[in-house]
């Protein structure tokens, strides 16, 4: 999963090797680093935004705990985890044709899930609209993630509609 | 310049109406004396080798009549005949269009371009069944071919790329191209109402046809498609290539789900390499793709510029004048008559 941390630094040399290490020792890949100088607190400190890839969320607080072992103070986890969101609409029978298992199948992948979901009932016998949010740790797995609601749309003869946003 | 009017409906009789207005304005700022010789439609034609004077011709297109009933026509299927013997610089091909034959736009307009003159159509339908042929053809005999009115109606797309963008090359194309789709879309989100009571109050309107098929399931924004993938992305495209899907099973809590997440749904048709597709899709509000009622909206993704958008009437007798005479005045321009 992708995390984004603010943290404040002091402004005096090794400071940032001792916020990165433990990111490194426990198999995170750093994607960004950002000194926001023009932010400096009243007690001199900077504060650094830290983007990186990180297993899974023991492994995070794992390296939260360590970041306060080194005296780091983490004042934000960005959004806490962000991942690629994708918003669909499907049309149908949506739940005459399981909707639970239409679920089930996306969290069936890894790094993917669905999570969020608003369904508007219409009369008795046409079709019901849903809107579902889906979430995935990469932009790979959000792609395998739409396609296989594609299939899943076509064997339940749902209208499925992606958006323009994020669309390749 | 001598011009040749095939189809006197809603564009004959709209662009008749504009040039007659027009005149003094074409004449002073584009050096431009348009003079039309002919008017034909399927039953009649009417020839004036010195130029039907102005006030005549708007009397006659305010008229409404049928070609054959105008004083002095003569009655009879000479469609091609007249095409072929009139004197003529350019024809104007402005019938119904066909998607599945191209007829009778095609014939015709291969029978004026066989007797060497230029064309400028609204007619999707021999775009989309021949256009690498026409294309070939306007080439081999010598002639200039336009179209820019058979996409986007008021919205000179087809022109802006290749001419203003023309160091670019156009990697993909996004439209939202059919405007009764969109005024049937837009109107739902507004009232909440069912596509089938939406879609009955826009053919009260005029706004859609008594068989709206051709809007609402996706076939007029596919043909648009194609034209525009054969002139913009020079890809040999055909309808059969398009993957379509219409908006008849959109509801309007879909549209307001949609909303909620701060998008709209629109019937988008996109062309880029090895996908050709017309489908539902739901647009981020305030992105160009996002307009509502009848309007129109193209985006080209471009290597240089990036992206640009343009928006605008897609319909309307007046607005695609605008295309028409467009076209007309750069015939003026490239061929000097
Ligand atoms: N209206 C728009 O806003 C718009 C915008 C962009 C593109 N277009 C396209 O432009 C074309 C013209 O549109 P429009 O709205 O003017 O259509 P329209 O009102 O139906 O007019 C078509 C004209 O063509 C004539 N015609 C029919 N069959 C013919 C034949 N075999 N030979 C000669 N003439 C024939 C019709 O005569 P009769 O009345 O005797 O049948 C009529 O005068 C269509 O292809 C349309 O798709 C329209």
């Amino acid at each position: 999963m992708r995390v984004k941390i603010v943290m404040e630094l002091r402004d005096v040399p090794g400071q940032l090797t001792k916020a990165i290490e433990p990111v490194a020792r426990l198999g995170g890949n750093i994607q960004g680093i950002m000194h926001q100088r023009e932010r400096k607190t009243p007690l001199g400190r900077i504060p650094v935004m830290l983007v990186f890839e990180i297993k899974d969320k023991k492994t995070l607080e794992k390296l939260l705990a360590e970041l306060k072992k080194n005296g780091i103070a983490v004042t934000q986890i960005g959004e806490s985890i962000r991942g690629v969101k994708r918003t669909t609409i499907l049309i149908g029978h949506i739940i005459h044709t399981d909707i639970r298992d239409t679920i089930d199948r996306l969290n069936g992948i890894p790094g993917v899930r669905v999570s969020d979901m608003s369904l508007a009932m219409s009369e008795l016998g046409k079709d019901s609209s849903a809107r579902m949010t889906i979430t995935a740790d990469s932009e790979g797995s959000s792609n395998l993630a739409i396609k296989k609601l594609r299939q899943i749309s076509e064997q339940k003869d749902l209208l499925l509609i992606t958006s323009l946003e994020g669309e390749e | 310049m001598r011009l040749i009017l095939v189809g006197f409906g809603n564009l004959g009789r709209g662009l008749g109406i504009t040039l007659a207005e027009k005149q003094e304005f074409l004449k002073k700022r584009q050096g431009l004396v348009p003079k039309v010789v002919a008017i034909v439609d399927e039953t009649g034609a009417l020839v004036n080798d010195d130029g039907i004077p102005s006030a005549k011709f708007v009397a006659m297109a305010r008229s409404g009549k049928k070609v054959e009933k105008l004083a002095g026509a003569k009655k009879g299927e000479i469609v091609h005949d007249t095409i072929e013997k009139v004197a003529a610089d350019v024809v104007l091909e402005l019938t119904p269009t066909n998607i599945k034959t191209g007829e009778p736009g095609l014939g015709h307009i291969k029978t004026a371009m066989k007797s060497n003159k230029h064309v400028i159509t609204s007619n999707k339908g021999p775009l989309v069944v021949a256009f690498k042929e026409l294309d070939a053809l306007a080439k081999s005999q010598g002639v200039e071919f336009r179209y820019s009115a058979s996409v986007g109606g008021a919205i000179p797309v087809i022109e802006l790329a290749r001419k203003l963008l023309a160091g670019n090359e156009v990697q993909e194309i996004k439209g939202v191209l059919n405007g009764t789709t969109n005024y049937i879309l837009t109107r739902m989100g507004e009232e909440g109402a069912p596509f089938d009571m939406v879609l009955k109050e826009a053919q009260e309107l005029g706004m859609a046809e008594k068989d709206p098929s051709l809007d609402i399931d996706g076939f007029d924004t596919a043909a648009k498609l194609v034209i525009l993938t054969n002139s913009l992305l020079a890809i040999n495209a055909k309808l059969k290539d398009v993957k379509i899907a219409g908006i008849r099973k959109i509801t309007p809590e879909a549209i307001k789900l949609a909303r909620d997440a701060g998008q709209a749904i629109k019937l988008v048709g996109a062309a880029k390499k090895g996908m050709l597709e017309v489908s539902p899709k739901m647009v981020p509000l305030g992105q160009p793709l996002a307009v509502s009622g009848s309007l129109n909206a193209v985006t080209l993704k471009l290597d240089l510029a990036r992206e640009i958008s343009i928006t605008g009437f897609g319909a309307g007798p007046k607005e695609t004048s605008s295309s028409l005479l467009g076209d007309l005045i750069d015939l003026h321009r490239t061929l000097g008559c």
